[in-house]
């Protein structure tokens, strides 16, 4: 994998790493997909074709709830903003967008 | 009266607290004098929580009262990526290093209800990522059979702690193998269950088809026990098991027959020692009136590299929201929005969680998602449906739960595929949402444990526990 491929996928990643890393990682990649390319010998023999691609696992199901309010107005804004790096007047602080 | 920790189980812990011979806060000071002796070589536990008196008075309250469940003062160890409300739960991370809980995850509110006692939180691979608790932000975890080796991962610290008289029984969390591999390491029973049989909500998620929560202890009884108590359904998990569907598993008995995938042991580069080992093992069962069938699944030597293409691929989007905005680490000197997110999580993610991160990218991305991505869904389905019609004939499969034997701290470290070869036998499991347990099979002469691997059908956790009691009592 070239060394511009894993910077793509950095960025889109949202990973900051140096270059040095990422040519570490095109290297362990190698390794790694010479592995998991196993898989494409199944393709090939054509056992593929019956599979459905449903879901594995028949009994997941969505959970939903009404969009009702269900605890007091601010009862879980304290704690919740306590874990967070930034904030003002109770809510998150980020840096400008536009 | 002394506590002999060695052969302490939670019967006789319970029994001893209930007829007075000591006190849970006694039970409790035995634990904490071992860990601080044994803790700073092993590093099983990152921290051991200050709010234990605490817990200790609750326990003892519900002993005076009457309350007294099995569990109630039993010491747990907690798995770093398991959320208890007020202390932190870092998944081992520095991204995460100082993300206090804002509640009980299922496991623990079940738990907390018998008046179990938290000592701590336990070392563990980044966000459970390895199989050695050697990718952890915050040092390596020890094996207590042998300090210069791994105790295996990702769960490591919950199996050290166990392992090494540090905490009378631990939870951990699985993705592939990351309970069933580190017990086999440090010589203990441990459970993977069902996939969607213990509730996940308040877990630190890694690869979310296929993670579960579980038990460690030094006792199968111990872990059919903590099994029973965090079992059940629970809403706030899409992935649980719903009451209807458990009731309607039908409990067949026994057909005392088990599958051995022969072609499926050498697939991984096996130790001969372990190969040994499980041959005497299916001799052991066979003395206990099990038939040993040779199965052959042709699919499931695939099992591991589809588990590497769908594990990325969902740690890609599980690892999206730690952005450094809402909660965890927040780089400083990041000069617009993006570069908060890059920076933070390029400086914060470990080498192994960028990798993988970057690899489930690339199996996502265009071009690529249809000859990986789904390919590897179909091909998990192929297994799944192989070890179905595998279960129409055998009770269970078994192999030994790790093809190789503790290996040295930093021997695999630097080769991924090596690294990943640990959870060779382990795969099956996640990927068919079977349950598996890993017991104790012996040590080699110089003292390092093996362990066997049982695999039973959906919700046939009864299953391995049966199973397992036979052949212990065949050891």
């Amino acid at each position: 994998m070239e060394l511009e491929e894993i910077k793509k996928l950095a960025d889109l990643a949202r990973i900051d790493m140096s270059e040095e890393e990422m040519l570490e990682i095109a290297k362990d990649f190698k390794s790694i997909l010479a592995y998991v390319d196993q898989i494409k010998e199944v393709s090939k023999n054509g056992n593929l074709q019956s599979i459905s691609n449903d879901k594995n696992n028949y009994f997941i199901r969505n959970v939903g709830r009404d969009d009702i309010v269900t605890n007091k107005g601010g009862e879980f804004t304290q704690d919740i903003l306590a874990d967070a790096p930034d904030t003002k007047d109770g809510f998150l602080k980020v840096k400008q967008i536009l | 009266m002394d506590i002999n920790l060695d052969n302490l189980t939670i019967q006789k812990a319970h029994d001893h607290l209930e007829s007075g011979d000591f006190k849970v806060s006694d039970l409790v000071n035995e634990y904490l004098k071992v860990i601080k002796e044994k803790n700073p070589k092993i590093n099983a536990f990152l921290e051991i929580f200050d709010d234990i008196n605490k817990q200790v008075k609750i326990a003892e309250r519900m002993f005076e009262n009457g309350e007294a469940t099995i569990l109630t003062g039993i010491p747990f160890a907690i798995k770093d990526n398991i959320l208890i409300k007020g202390h932190i739960a870092s998944a081992s991370s520095k991204i995460l290093a100082n993300h206090r809980a804002v509640y009980d995850s299922f496991v623990i509110e079940k738990l907390k209800k018998h008046g179990v006692i938290f000592l701590g939180r336990t070392n563990m691979d980044e966000f459970a990522m390895g199989s050695s608790t050697e990718t952890s932000g915050f040092g390596v975890t020890r094996n207590p059979f042998d300090l210069e080796r791994v105790p295996g991962g990702s769960s490591g610290g919950s199996a050290a702690a166990v392992a090494s008289n540090m905490a009378l029984v631990s939870i951990g969390t699985e993705t592939c193998g990351s309970i069933r591999q580190p017990s086999s390491f440090c010589g203990l029973v441990g459970i993977k269950p069902t996939y969607g049989a213990v509730s996940r909500s308040g877990i630190i998620a890694m690869g979310s088809s296929l993670d579960q929560v579980g038990a460690m202890a030094k006792h199968l009884e111990d872990v059919e026990i903590v099994f029973k108590a965090i079992n059940g359904y629970d809403s706030k998990d899409s992935t649980s098991i719903s009451e209807e569907l458990r009731k309607g598993v039908v409990k067949s008995p026994l057909k005392k027959k088990i599958g051995v995938p022969k072609e499926f042991l050498t697939a991984g580069g096996i130790d001969e020692r372990v190969l040994k080992n499980f041959n005497e093992n299916c001799e052991k069962l066979k003395k206990a009136g099990y038939e040993l069938v040779d199965v052959s699944l042709p699919s499931i030597k695939y099992s591991l590299a589809v588990y590497y293409i769908i594990m990325p691929a969902e740690v890609s989007s599980n690892l999206a929201r730690f952005d450094g905005i809402r909660y965890g680490a927040s780089d400083k000197e990041a000069d617009n929005l993006f570069e908060v997110y890059s920076k933070t999580r390029g400086k914060n993610f470990g080498k192994e969680a960028r990798r993988r991160i970057l690899l489930g990218t690339y199996i996502l991305s265009h071009g690529y998602y249809d000859a990986y991505y789904n390919t590897a869904v179909k091909v998990r389905k192929m297994i799944k449906d192989e070890l179905l019609k595998m279960y129409e004939n055998v009770d269970a499969f078994i192999t030994p739960t790790v093809p190789f034997l503790p290996f040295k701290l930093g021997e695999r470290l630097n080769d991924p595929v090596s690294m990943y070869l640990c959870d060779i036998f382990s795969a099956p499991a996640n990927l068919a949402d079977l349950c598996s347990i890993s017991i104790p099979s012996g040590k080699t002469e110089e003292g390092l444990p093996f362990g066997l691997q049982i695999t039973a059908p959906f919700l046939r956790e009864d299953m391995l526990f049966s199973i397992s009691k036979d052949f212990e009592n065949n050891i």
